[in-house]
């Protein structure tokens, strides 16, 4: 059965009375409102500062508290250089495009270490790269003030992502359980030529070369030319990256289930 | 008087947005009108088809931006049916949670803008005001205020933290004391009934001839709504009523929207109390493998390489806090959708203004238009 909907206030047949109720309820408001507006005087009055919160949200007369709120707020990045793997998850998850892996002193000078460089004007802030983050070191702040006067401002090197992180702003509490039935790097045995390629530029050295026994010549067959070795993955130390992948000159390597 | 068009729009503060009513005008008096769309079109059909399924969730929020999390919800359904993933209970719920609030937040939007058309300025501070703790709501469980990327494919991205309960709540209770007071200020106001009674009647059998679906059709007498005629979700297992009302003109519309926000804060009071007693996971436990639950765990390249995954469509229609909005996704065995398609309820209202507007005054265009709830994002994608 349909509600029937009856206008819950009738319109007085007096037309003074018509003003007077609206005013009426304004005016309690406004009462209200002289100890304290429901507005914060933003520049004095910062949400993000954990003291400020609860008087705020308490004083104007809110019915929650603001206080949990800003902890999980997507804001601009942080990133901690030092615990970064370069592993390119983040630049791979942007659905924007506008993260660009830059080269940052301190790696070695054959496999320079990459870090993410941030363009804020392409970013949606979605954080997509900071939950694909495997070692958690970039994470979004609660930082929100972004206005700069030149466009190429916009653009955070590693550096800069580095001092937001120092700041120890608030940063986003919650991480995200990688799924249990992920994909594993499998090897097309066949077609693998033991280049080491993808055990070199494995961020997280879980790529290990094992030799392999080297057949003996039969009449009529040619041994392939290779290197005796095949790459083995350590899964509880894989992040599924995909750099081997994509660093395989004979694509032997791919995604599947481990049997 | 000889006759002439207007332009009201692109920059009108009748618009709510970013689009064109011309008005062939005698006077007073509207003779034709032309609306014209399309100022803010963005190719989010297209852009889908580049994408992994869940980085497509990153552009429902911007296509309508004042009710988000409903346009996620919506393609999420319909992705879900493509790829044959079946969310755990729990999410179905929190999702449900999430649109009857982003309903109540999308009416307050309505009803601050609609006020604020027909001069009355003090309700639209008090919608603003208002509409701050919904917002506050989500921020505490997505993280953003208007743009939430919350939902994935087959759940949602985190559990709500253990204070939700309270703070919804606390903020419906909050809520339905404010909603006494809109009427107080609206129908209590001489100004509000003269400037909107009997204007921009659209009757039940125009509505249905021109697709127009939402408030507008109930408030011509039609009890349509798809959580009751087509339930999704879990809107089966809770207990409200459908907003009919019968003026079908602007008043009509205000009555039927304000008794939906009060049914939804009847869901929500359902669906809080449900979701306090029944933990569980939020996402689903056999998703594709390289859709990685909560993220795409690996790159652009690599994945199409021998690999082939179940085909499916998927077809989904969605009670919007604007009308029925409906998507198609086409699943080809790749990570990312062949084809997105997107049925926008307003751009069907907006189309039909010939059907109310033609007959009455320049004047009325505003509350007219206003009663419509445009949002040009969803219109023109």
């Amino acid at each position: 059965m349909a509600t029937e909907i009856t206008a819950t206030e009738k319109p007085n047949q007096n037309p003074i009375l018509w003003v007077a109720r609206p005013m009426a309820t304004a005016a309690r408001q406004f009462a209200k409102s002289l100890f304290r507006p429901s507005t914060i005087v933003y520049p004095y009055e910062r949400l993000e500062d954990p003291e400020f919160r609860e008087k705020v949200a308490v004083a104007s007369g809110k019915p929650i508290g603001l206080g949990q709120v800003w902890d999980n707020y997507r804001g601009v990045h942080a990133l901690n250089i030092a615990t970064c793997i370069s592993c390119n998850l983040c630049q791979f998850s942007c659905p924007d495009l506008c993260i660009e892996m830059v080269t940052v002193p301190g790696g070695d000078p054959k496999h320079p270490k990459k870090c993410p460089e941030i363009d804020y004007g392409k970013c949606s802030y979605c954080g997509f790269c900071s939950d694909a983050c495997p070692e958690g070191c970039l994470t979004m702040t609660t930082r929100y003030e972004l206005s700069v006067t030149k466009r190429s401002d916009m653009v955070y090197s590693p550096q800069r992502l580095n001092e937001v992180f120092k700041t120890k702003l608030p940063m986003n509490p919650i991480r995200l359980a990688r799924p249990a039935n992920e994909d594993s790097i499998l090897l097309d045995v066949p077609l693998c030529i033991g280049c080491n390629a993808c055990a070199r530029d494995c961020p997280t050295q879980c790529i290990t070369m094992l030799d392999i026994p080297k057949p003996e010549a039969k009449a009529g067959e040619k041994i392939p030319k290779r290197i005796w070795k095949e790459p083995v993955v350590n899964d509880s130390d894989c992040v599924r990256c995909g750099t081997c992948i994509s660093v395989c000159p004979k694509e032997c390597l791919f995604w599947g289930t481990r049997k | 008087m000889s006759e002439m068009w207007i332009n009201m729009g692109p920059q009108h503060p009748m618009t709510h947005g970013l689009w064109n009513l011309r008005v062939r005008i005698d006077g007073e008096v509207v003779l034709d009108v032309d609306p014209e769309m399309g100022y803010l079109h963005r190719g989010i059909e297209k852009i889908s088809e580049d994408r992994h399924y869940n980085e497509v969730v990153t552009l429902m929020d911007r296509t309508c931006y004042v009710a988000g999390l409903a346009w996620e919800h919506l393609y999420i359904l319909a992705s879900e049916q493509a790829l044959h993933i079946t969310p755990p209970e729990r999410a179905q719920y929190i999702r449900m949670t999430c649109e009857e609030f982003q309903r109540i937040g999308s009416h307050i939007m309505w009803y601050a803008a609609f006020v604020n058309d027909i001069g009355l300025m003090t309700p639209f501070l008090y919608g603003m005001r208002d509409r701050d703790l919904v917002l506050d709501l989500f921020q505490s469980f997505t993280g953003a205020r208007m743009t939430y990327e919350y939902m994935r494919v087959g759940g949602v991205r985190n559990d709500l933290p253990p204070t939700f309960t309270d703070q919804a709540r606390k903020v419906l209770d909050w809520l339905t004391d404010r909603f006494r007071e809109y009427d107080q200020l609206c129908l209590g106001s001489s100004i509000f009934h003269k400037r909107c009674d009997h204007l921009g009647v659209l009757k039940a059998n125009d509505c249905i001839a021109h697709g127009v679906t939402g408030p507008m059709l109930r408030s011509a007498g039609v009890k349509r709504d798809l959580r009751k005629d087509r339930p999704y979700a879990r809107y089966d297992a809770v207990d409200f009523d459908v907003a009919v009302a019968d003026g079908a003109d602007v008043t009509a519309r205000y009555l039927v929207r304000m008794e939906e926000m009060r049914q939804s804060i009847r869901i929500l009071r359902q669906t809080v109390d449900w979701l306090e007693h029944h933990p569980g996971p939020v996402m689903a436990e056999h998703l594709p493998r390289w859709l990685g639950a909560p993220y795409a765990p690996v790159g652009r390249e690599g994945y199409l390489l021998k690999r082939n995954y179940a085909k499916g469509v998927g077809f989904s229609a969605v009670e919007e806090p604007h009308g029925e909005a409906q998507a198609y996704v086409v699943n080809e065995g790749t990570e990312h959708p062949y084809r997105v398609k997107f049925r926008s309820p307003i751009f069907a209202n907006l189309s039909a203004a010939r059907q109310y507007l033609v007959g009455y005054r320049v004047a009325d265009i505003p509350p007219i238009m206003g009663s419509v709830d445009p949002c040009i994002g969803e219109v023109d994608r």
